[in-house]
């Protein structure tokens, strides 16, 4: 028995051993390693650099870089394209603008991370104010107004805008016209579920509904943004100040509830981006779902089971007579204040951005469609295509891009954002919990947590010096 | 003996000073010196490491209201919680299955159990990433053919503290049995033996003998276990996304740290959480003596 | 009870908790060596007509090609070896070094010392990211190795831990015969105080390796360029990027984790017994 126990207590063994051969070992491993950095230093790159979180953008602009590189003789003005993941590119820029570690010349960045750059003074902004360059070239009015805003801070604009990402409503035409539905009858979203709610159906046969309208569900913060910008709410006013618990958004959120939960619910999730989701739409699980342009690009690319049975339409209003169209998403092309070649990163991102050769292999490669409006015009918009029908989504989009709603730049935003999004979880706790099911009753506690939730934005905002100090 | 040293310093004056130089040198500049530091950054609102503007208690006062706050202070403590009462009792079990004298095999078990707390926890979360996933996740996969589980468990979602629990069982249910396993050498083989011939049973023997013989390496494992749970962070920055997943279930204290501090780069904002969370782990420690003294009366 | 009935009752449990334990591993090695097509098909290896009811011949090395030729992960691998066994030499030196001077010799400002160890050992090491970023910031080193390496080269707990294992396992006598036999304090220190206390300095050794390879928050924070990434912080962004790409990111995991694991098959002894030293004795 004592010796079973001697064996469990390595230190007796050990205390006498030879020279350890971990230490060999990890002496080895730094000799080689520290050998090799040295051989190989990590030097900054010459050049300009390009940075983007996007795949589809990199594909699309590596020609458009190649030809420009081509052209130049100074070996400093050449452009090195890189993809960097989202989370990483903003780390790196916060890291680069407020603590002046490297960073690219010219930088890409999405919406949702915009806000932070701007977050500090505008005169400590890392991007370059780049509003005067645009008036004085003319863009500001080459290019549709609302796709500015995100990029906009205390009057001043910060980047060209790459795009307008309206948002329709894409459905599953077969579905639909199998069962001789006629969508022109949906004006409202009320007329939505009451219209295509036969098609709710238990296709599996085990009693439960497994067919829905929509691909929504709560706990998804975009697309429940996307819904409160087409009825016109949001987060902020132009002026800064909090709308968090205004009455459109209680609207919108008790009617969300109702779709995720009771008799009347109509929705169901299936993410996109993920096998789990894409299953779900393949199987007709899903009939119809809020479909930004470069949505259409991702699933000609990632479902291509569905070619053929999509059509694109406007989204059903809030109210009659109401805004049939959002925005999800965006990006811009910013240059870095302290880039040492901004004369040539500004020459460089008016011509990629203004091109009609890149307009037109965005729209062909991710069905993304142009910001500039003189491209609308361009014929590839107008190709109908196999895949909607025989539809021609460029057009569509395009009729309906001057209308997509404003969004703010609001360092606040993501913030506000998290808050909407807890009430809207608690509401539908609430619904599950006092079996409430309909708009009206879930209303008065809608407003009552977004009051909440606006109080606790104010008080967020408040508690930064930086902003009050920028405020007059 | 006194003297001898005496006679050493006065001949070695010097060599005491050349040892600790190195050591002292790095230490005040990269820790005691940031440990000030923090404090002073704590009455700070900073905008990155140049802008800053002194705000006086500020931050403390805001965490007190911060709704964001309270709920990572929870979520820790439930993590913490789960680690303690379910982590710690499946370690204790394993060492007391693998003390039995009988067992062969030992060293290969316990470097079986050992190994997953040498993967890093920013890999273990790579990997339970895809294990925790709705559909074609191992877990559910698994928990599906055995039982007929849902296949469409949210565990990313709707139970992302049980899979965070989960995913710190599996790492640190062998590190922390090896503790146990050697705080069970402090068992007397006699008294157990005394015990059996006074015709205790399996339970009082447990009660009485092993408890008491393990309980200071036992409160020690406690705390460390509140350590290693009030700084968890990658397995849930990986896990859930760069937030806290929905409805920040999976938010942390360090995350949000990490989110205030390096986010949205407001350092004094993140050096207040990082004293709040000193200051409960301090408590944690005073609360470990007075328990393990207790043992020892 | 018979016999077979208590070996079952032991080792029944013992073998299902290996098992449990093990398949998170082997499910991320079988991952990374088929195709992402057959990922669904089955949880571990795909099924088909060869040996064992697998398909052997559908399994691929493509994750692990694309991982060096497409990502370079080697610069990664070296970047973290390199940051590793630098911290970890540094760490040990320095401590083993502080230790000594503190459980050998009195000097001035030795109890002050000695308090302030035991006082920063009570803190949270997430404490000092904020404030040791913006010294960072100051003295230039972010976005630099050395900004990685020298926060973490003089933890407070490997000197306490050397002026442990030194006041029991080195006598006075034996460094009071080496002075008289004309030993000078630095070859004292090498030749006769360090390896008496070898396996303390192997297994703190191995413990900062592996505690620096691992380590993801502070080179994440601190380094900006891709070039000087460890695999710790690489893994993180490869999954921004190729999150569906489920082969290959468990193609980067097994390389980031094998080398690790390897080093503890060899070196298991040291590693343990320098965890529990600590704990035992204290």
């Amino acid at each position: 028995m004592r010796d079973a126990r001697g064996v469990n207590r390595p230190e007796a063994h050990s205390d006498r051993m030879g020279i350890s051969a971990g230490v060999w070992v990890i002496l080895g491993l730094a000799l080689v390693s520290s050998g090799w950095i040295l051989a190989h230093p990590r030097g900054a790159p010459s050049g300009m650099q390009l940075w983007t979180y996007a795949r589809t953008h990199t594909l699309n602009y590596a020609p458009i870089v190649a030809d420009w590189n081509r052209r130049q003789a100074d070996p400093d003005r050449r452009i090195e394209l890189s993809l960097i993941g989202p989370g990483p590119l903003r780390h790196r820029l916060m890291s680069g603008f407020m603590s002046r570690t490297p960073t690219a010349d010219l930088i890409e960045i999405e919406r949702s991370m915009a806000g932070e750059f701007f977050a500090g003074p505008v005169e400590a902004v890392g991007f370059l104010d780049l509003t005067d360059r645009i008036r004085a070239a003319g863009i500001d009015e080459a290019i549709n107004a609302p796709s500015f805003s995100p990029w906009t801070s205390r009057g001043r604009i910060f980047g060209l805008p790459h795009d307008v990402h309206p948002v329709l409503l894409g459905y599953r035409a077969d579905i639909v016209e199998d069962a001789g539905i006629d969508v022109s009858r949906i004006e409202t979203w009320a007329d939505f579920a009451r219209v295509l709610g036969p098609l709710i159906r238990d296709l599996d046969g085990d009693g439960r509904p497994d067919r829905y309208l929509l691909n929504y569900w709560y706990t998804n913060k975009d697309t429940t943004e996307v819904l409160l910008l087409q009825a016109g709410g949001g987060y902020f006013d132009e002026a800064g100040h909090v709308i968090v618990d205004s009455p459109v958004n209680a609207r919108v959120l008790a009617t969300l509830v109702t779709w995720v939960c009771g008799p009347g619910r109509i929705a169901l999730d299936a993410p996109e981006f993920t096998a789990s989701g894409n299953q779900l739409r393949l199987q007709g699980n899903v009939v119809c779902s809020l479909m930004p342009d470069w949505l259409c690009g991702v699933w000609r690319n990632d479902l291509p089971g569905l070619a053929g049975k999509i059509k694109i339409m406007p989204l059903p209003a809030w109210e009659p007579g109401g805004r049939r169209v959002s925005v999800w998403g965006g990006t811009m092309l910013g240059i870095a204040r302290d880039s040492p070649h901004i004369e040539t990163a500004w020459e460089f991102a008016q011509e990629l951005y203004l091109s009609a050769d890149m307009a037109e292999s965005l729209y062909r490669t991710a069905g993304i469609v142009s910001p500039v409006r003189r491209l609308w015009s361009l014929p590839c918009y107008d190709e109908p295509q196999p895949y909607f029908c025989r539809q021609a989504p460029g057009r569509t989009y395009l009729a309906h891009a001057p209308y997509v709603p404003r969004r703010t730049s609001s360092p606040f935003n993501e913030m506000a954002k998290e808050h909407l999004q807890e009430a809207l979880i608690e509401l539908r706790g609430y619904a599950l919990d006092h079996g409430v099911n309909t708009e009206a009753e879930l209303l008065p506690e809608a407003q009552r947590l977004l009051a909440r939730a606006a109080q606790n934005v104010r008080r967020t905002v408040a508690r930064n010096v930086f902003h009050r100090e920028d405020q007059p | 003996m006194n003297a001898a040293t005496g006679r050493a310093d006065m001949r070695t004056g010097w060599s005491p000073y050349a040892f600790v130089a190195p050591f002292v040198l790095v230490f005040l500049v990269f820790t005691a010196y940031p440990t000030l530091q923090s404090i002073a950054l704590s009455v700070q609102q900073t905008y990155g490491p140049q802008a800053s503007r002194y705000v006086g208690l500020q931050n403390f006062v805001g965490l007190a209201h911060d709704p964001l706050f309270w709920k990572a202070l929870t979520n820790t403590a439930v993590f913490a919680a789960g680690s303690i009462f379910i982590q710690l009792p499946c370690s204790l079990g394993l060492a007391l299955l693998l003390n039995k004298p009988q067992v062969r095999g030992r060293a290969f078990f316990r470097l079986v159990f050992f190994s997953p707390s040498l993967v890093g926890m920013i890999f273990v979360a790579v990997i339970f990433s895809l294990i925790f996933e709705k559909r074609t996740g191992l877990l559910n996969v698994l928990l599906h053919r055995a039982f007929g589980f849902d296949p469409e468990f949210p565990w990313l979602e709707d139970y992302v503290m049980p899979a965070l629990i989960i995913a710190a069982l599996w790492m640190y249910v062998g590190f922390n049995m090896v503790y146990f396993l050697a705080a069970l050498q402090n068992v007397s083989p006699d008294l157990v033996d005394a015990s059996r011939v006074d015709g205790a049973g399996v339970w009082h023997r447990f009660r009485h003998v092993t408890i008491p013989a393990i309980r200071p390496v036992g409160t020690f494992i406690v705390l460390l276990s509140l350590v290693g749970s009030f700084q968890l962070f990658e397995l849930p920055y990986l896990l859930l996304g760069e937030g806290g997943g929905p409805n920040n279930r999976g938010l942390t204290l360090v995350m949000y740290l990490y989110q205030t501090g390096f986010e949205t780069g407001d350092l004094g904002y993140a050096s207040a959480i990082g004293w709040v969370i000193a200051m409960l782990l301090g408590a944690a420690a005073i609360m470990q003596r007075a328990v393990a003294r207790g043992g020892e009366r | 009870m018979s016999r077979v009935r208590r070996g079952l009752l032991i080792y029944l449990p013992l073998l299902l908790c290996s098992a449990v334990i093990l398949l998170p591993l082997v499910y991320m090695l079988c991952a990374s060596i088929k195709t992402n097509e057959e990922f669904f098909t089955s949880p571990f290896l795909p099924r088909g007509s060869g040996f064992l009811g697998i398909a052997w011949d559908h399994l691929t090395s493509v994750h692990y090609r694309r991982l060096f030729y497409d990502y370079a992960f080697g610069n990664n691998i070296i970047n973290s070896c390199f940051l590793a066994s630098a911290t970890s030499i540094l760490a040990t030196l320095l401590t083993a070094m502080g230790g000594y001077a503190l459980a050998r010799f009195t000097f001035r400002g030795r109890s002050l010392l000695m308090g302030l160890v035991l006082g920063t050992l009570v803190l949270p090491n997430v404490l000092l990211l904020a404030p040791s970023y913006q010294l960072l910031y100051r003295l230039g080193l972010l976005d630099h190795y050395g900004g990685v390496i020298l926060p973490l080269a003089a933890p407070a707990f490997g000197v306490y831990l050397f002026r442990q294992a030194f006041i029991a396992g080195l006598p006075r006598e034996l460094l009071e015969a080496g002075r008289i036999d004309g030993c000078g304090e630095m070859r004292l220190f090498f030749s006769v105080a360090l390896p008496m206390v070898r396996p303390m300095v192997g297994a703190f050794l191995l413990i900062t390796y592996v505690g620096t390879w691992n380590n993801f928050i502070w080179p994440q924070i601190v380094l900006q360029t891709p070039e000087k990434m460890p695999l710790s912080v690489a893994i993180a962004q490869l999954r921004g990027v190729y999150f569906q790409d489920y082969g290959m990111m468990m193609a980067g995991t097994a390389v980031s984790v094998a080398p690790v694991l390897v080093l503890f098959l060899l070196l298991q002894r040291e590693f343990i017994a320098g965890l529990t030293a600590g704990a035992v004795k204290s």
